[in-house]
């Protein structure tokens, strides 16, 4: 099961999540919470729906199991989005019931059991299908925006 | 996989299995994310607090993700659970399918079965379990006074009087008597039903007028407009809807104004066309004129039985005192629900009915059990298969349920189209006395009946081969081939099925053997007159034109002359009474000039051509004459057995005797000269032994010509229906408003015998099923019985086996146990016979000779039900049967 424990956390190159370059901080890693806040003052909401659509992506460069996403998505994000930490997992749960997601029990590297999500065809497809839809809701934002201030 | 967590996805289980799923993946994020603050420099309980409040609510989310994924698993059980049945049912038609001579036997067993006991509950359900289609209908009561030996008769105006006054227990209580009568008016003349009644009739029923208004009291008073209300089916047939302004009738001679039109539901009594109030100031005050039926409705609180007891004590307290004659007062009343009343008689021939198609569908689902079981046993090897190769019990187990539920869907279906026909047979045969026949159809909670049948045959006669193939022996089966122990057992059991289903065909064939037998006898009972050739004109002149009795008489002479004339016609004369048409009429007669000689006896008015048209010997003496006129001297004719019973020993002719109360004559004294004996005839039924009885003729004492009279003619070509444009014509001629009723004497003894007709061809038709139904079974057995033994058999036969000896063996085998339930059958028939009795007529209900037939027609049945099976299983090539399987 190593291959599934490979894409754990932090350890993936930089990803480009929704066309935008996320570069992974390795150095943030270090950071304490002391030092850094968790809610830092630029965080913002999480916008409806594009939870499931990071977590989709996280998935599709290979299995992971609930924290690691959620780590992954923290550094990837630098803890932009102020989102609890356990409002993934009804997440994830939804998104296997609507058949994107699949999951099974197994041994993370470290010898310890976690459950590991992989995407499933129809997930694959639904990201796809998501990523679409938020660059087009990018550029209408960004044309009008632009427009605005011109 | 190194940790058998209880997350596959499939395998799941749900309830607990959920929830700990969930905790252990929560628990799971928080210790890793505490290990993490831990690695950055975090104290470790610190940062498990940390770790809790950047999770959130723990609690919450766990309680979120349990319902998601539980709301997933439903879905997806459901979801499972219909792709297993579809998957079932697709097998399952495809394994019918591949077998189609089993699908059909299976189906058609259960569709006859179903068929014919849906048709026969959906009469039942509507006739005896389904309410009268009035308002709180079982309020509704119908009584009678009761005479001095126990029986019922009609009710006096004076005790009904004294009855609505005093009875406490009725909301309303209503008089009312029906005859059929001439009405005028309508389209054409003709014989209408009048029913007359007291207004409280519609409180009773509480009936309401589709259209107009109902009689009301004031309507009953002396001196007021005589009026009347018709059915709607009267209104619409015969009056064509015509506008109640200004519709008028003749009824029974009075100019009647119709006011309302009664809803369509209202039938009572049934078949009225008319209701005309009764006049209530012109009614005998004696007790012992009984003239009325009486029907009310029981007050709030009031029940039956004291309803009864209370009317009881009035009426013996009302009667007491009365200087009427004892033996024709009133004992108490006769107190019974409308619904009683109306369906009561019909009761018994039709549980009996009921009986025999439950028997029917008991040999249809024993048959069906052996089918199914034979069936299960060919495809052991089959199954054995399937479950060595892993497949579940349970799988195995639903997939012949399944099965088995799709044999019963397309059996109900069957059952549902046989019922159709079979209805529609019953209500085409039913004779008229089986009340509301007409309106029954099959209706929803018929075919929930018909389909509970089904599920449940299939439940219990489904459910035993699948007990037997989903054991854990599977092996065994695969070993043997589907012989040896399993087979054995199997064996057992056929023996039990078969036994059973020739006992209960054999039970319904006697049955229906009976039946028939009575039916015979009941046909060749001497009548004492002959219905061949032979018509009836039923007649009603109209009071208004011809007021006086007299007149009526004079009428009749002129037709019946004219009927003489009319070319073709043998012999023709009046009578006042007709065989099985209704109205014979009895009385106390004076004897001997002697006014305190009572006897008892029929009252007929006739002329010497009806003795001739219907063939009644004269025994001794003579007929009436022309002597016997107005003015002539009164004579009588009487019956063999009136002679017999009143003068025995002596010459009849030339003794006296009156008409008692029938006629106005009795009260001057005036005897009849007897002047000739005739045969005996049964007036009231076919069944019923003839009465004494005494005919005068019509012209001196012709008083009762104006309430019955009937001309009889016979035809000398023999073509009576031949005459009847020539009796129009005459009758037309004489007088035009007197409506034809032209009836074949034969037709009405053939109505008269209907209900015992009905009974002996739907009893018939159930035998003739259940043996048909029992031949298959036994013919499904054999066959199958004779598969198994294919190797057996073929090495019987390798070895010098003659193949009439190995095919005597099969069906010996077979017969010895047909043999053992025809036993059970004539046991089951000489124990329970008594059933019967009440049906039959001239037979016991041990009658050796139905008995005898009823076993010598199974055993042939079952014999070559067995035989040609066994014959076509032993024709094959010994070297083939061997190397079969």
């Amino acid at each position: 099961m190593a291959r599934v424990a490979r894409a754990a956390v932090g350890r993936g190159p930089d990803l480009k999540l929704f066309g935008i370059a996320v570069r992974m901080h390795k150095s943030q890693m270090g950071i304490s919470a002391r030092e850094k806040p968790t809610m830092p003052d630029s965080s913002m909401e999480l916008l409806k729906g594009t939870l499931d659509i990071l977590i989709l992506k996280t998935l599709s460069a290979g299995a992971l199991h609930g924290y690691g996403i959620s780590r992954y998505l923290r550094e990837a994000t630098d803890d932009t989005f102020q989102v609890q930490e356990g409002a993934l997992y009804p997440a994830l749960r939804r998104l296997e019931a609507r058949g994107l997601l699949e999951s099974r029990w197994d041994s993370t590297d470290t010898g310890r059991d976690a459950k590991f999500y992989t995407l499933t065809k129809d997930g694959e497809a639904e990201l796809e299908r998501g990523i679409q839809s938020w660059k087009s809701y990018v550029a209408a934002m960004a044309q009008v925006l632009g427009g605005a201030r011109a | 996989m190194k940790t058998p967590g209880p997350g596959s996805r499939r395998g799941r289980i749900f309830g607990p299995g959920v929830g700990e799923d969930v905790d252990r993946e929560l628990r799971t994020h928080l210790e890793m994310r505490t290990r993490e603050l831990v690695e950055q420099g975090w104290d470790p309980g610190e940062a498990a607090r940390e770790a809790a409040r950047l999770f959130g609510d723990a609690e919450e989310v766990a309680r979120a993700c349990r319902t998601i994924t539980e709301r997933q698993i439903r879905a997806e059980r459901r979801m499972g659970m219909w792709d297993a049945i579809r998957q079932d049912v697709r097998y399952g038609l495809r394994t019918l399918l591949k077998a189609p001579e089993f699908a059909l036997i299976g189906m058609l067993t259960l569709g006859l079965g179903i068929g014919a006991n849906t048709a026969v509950f959906s009469v039942v359900d509507n006739v005896l379990l389904a309410p009268l289609p009035y308002e709180a209908s079982d309020d509704i009561v119908w009584m009678r006074e009761r005479n001095t030996r126990g029986g019922t008769m009609a009710v006096a105006w004076a005790n009904f009087v004294d009855w609505r006054e005093q009875a406490g227990g009725f909301q309303a209580l209503a008089a009312y008597g029906s005859r059929a009568t001439t009405v005028l008016g309508a389209e054409q003349p003709l014989v209408g039903r009048v029913t007359w009644t007291t207004a409280d009739l519609w409180s009773v029923f509480r009936a309401r007028p589709e259209r107009g208004r109902l009689t009301v009291a004031d309507d009953h008073q002396p001196g007021a407009e005589p009026v009347g209300v018709v059915s709607g089916r009267f209104w619409r047939n015969e009056l064509s809807s015509t506008p109640l302004a200004d519709l008028f009738l003749e009824v029974n001679g009075v100019r009647v104004r119709i006011v309302g039109v009664a809803a369509d539901g209202f039938d009572f009594p049934s078949g009225t066309d008319v209701w005309v109030p009764v006049d209530e100031t012109d009614q005998p005050t004696s007790r012992t004129s009984h003239n009325w039926d009486v029907v009310g409705r029981l007050g709030p609180g009031s029940s039956l039985p004291a309803a009864a007891a209370e009317m009881n004590a009035l009426t013996l307290r009302l009667v007491e005192g009365s200087d009427d004659d004892p033996d024709f007062l009133a004992t108490g009343v006769v107190m019974r629900t409308l619904h009683e009343q109306i369906v009561g008689d019909s009761r018994r021939a039709l549980l009996l009915l009921l009986g025999a198609a439950g028997l029917v569908l008991l040999v249809a689902c024993t048959n069906l059990a052996s089918t199914l079981l034979a069936r299960g046993a060919t495809r052991s090897r089959e199954l054995a298969v399937r479950a060595s190769l892993g497949a579940p019990r349970g799988r195995i187990a639903r997939q012949l349920l399944t099965e088995s539920t799709l044999l019963a869907l397309a059996g109900t279906a069957v059952g549902l189209g046989v019922a159709a026909l079979v209805l529609h047979a019953l209500k085409a045969l039913g004779p008229e006395s089986i009340p509301r026949l007409g309106e029954v159809a099959i209706d929803g909670s018929v075919v929930a009946f018909a389909v509970g049948i089904a599920l449940l045959t299939v439940l219990v006669f489904g459910l035993l081969p699948a007990r037997r193939l989903s054991r854990p022996d599977a092996g065994a089966a695969l070993r043997e081939g589907g012989r040896g122990v399993a087979a054995d057992r199997r064996a057992g059991v056929w023996r039990v099925l078969v036994v059973g289903e020739v006992s209960l065909a054999l039970v319904l064939l006697v049955g229906s053997g009976l039946v028939v037998r009575s039916f015979q006898n009941l046909l060749q009972e001497e009548v004492g007159f002959d219905a061949a050739d032979v018509t009836t004109l039923a007649l009603s002149l109209s009071p208004a034109k011809y007021p006086s009795s007299a007149e009526h008489a004079d009428w009749y002479r002129r037709f019946v002359e004219e009927v003489r004339g009319i070319p073709g016609v043998s012999a023709a004369g009046f009578v006042s009474s007709v065989p099985f048409q209704g109205y014979f009429p009895n009385a106390r007669l004076e004897l001997d000039g002697d006014l305190e000689k009572h006897a008892v006896g029929g009252y007929v008015l006739a002329d010497a051509g009806a003795f001739e048209a219907l063939d009644i010997p004269l025994v001794a003496g003579r007929l009436f004459d022309e002597r016997d006129g107005p003015d002539g001297a009164h004579v009588a004719v009487v019956s063999e057995s009136f002679a017999e019973a009143y003068w025995p020993g002596e010459n009849p002719i030339g003794k006296s005797v009156t008409g008692g109360g029938m006629d106005e004559f009795w009260q001057d004294g005036r005897f009849a000269q007897v002047v000739g004996v005739v045969g005996d005839v049964r007036f009231r039924a076919l069944a019923r032994e003839s009465e004494p009885t005494v005919y005068f003729p019509y012209a001196q004492r012709p008083s009762r010509t104006q309430f019955s009279a009937y001309v009889v003619v016979e035809a000398a070509t023999g073509d009576v229906g031949a005459l009847a444009p020539a009796l129009r014509t005459t009758l037309q001629r004489l007088d035009p408003d007197v409506p034809p009723r032209i009836t074949p004497l034969e037709e009405t003894l053939r109505a008269s015998v209907a209900p015992q007709r009905f009974t002996m061809l739907l009893l018939g038709g159930f035998a003739v099923l259940a043996l048909v139904l029992a031949a298959a079974g036994i013919y499904g057995v054999v066959s199958y019985q004779v598969a198994q033994r294919t190797r057996e058999m073929g090495i019987r036969l390798a070895l010098g086996g003659r193949r009439s000896t190995v095919r005597r063996m099969v069906v010996g085998q077979s017969l010895g146990v047909v043999g053992l339930g025809l036993m059970i059958g004539v046991l089951a028939v000489l124990a329970g016979g008594r059933v019967m009795s009440a049906f039959l007529h001239g037979v016991a209900p041990t009658d050796p000779f139905s008995l005898a037939a009823a076993v010598v027609v199974l055993g042939v049945a079952a014999a070559l039900a067995a035989w040609i099976p066994a014959a076509r299983g032993t024709r094959v090539d010994p070297m083939i049967t061997m190397r079969a399987e």
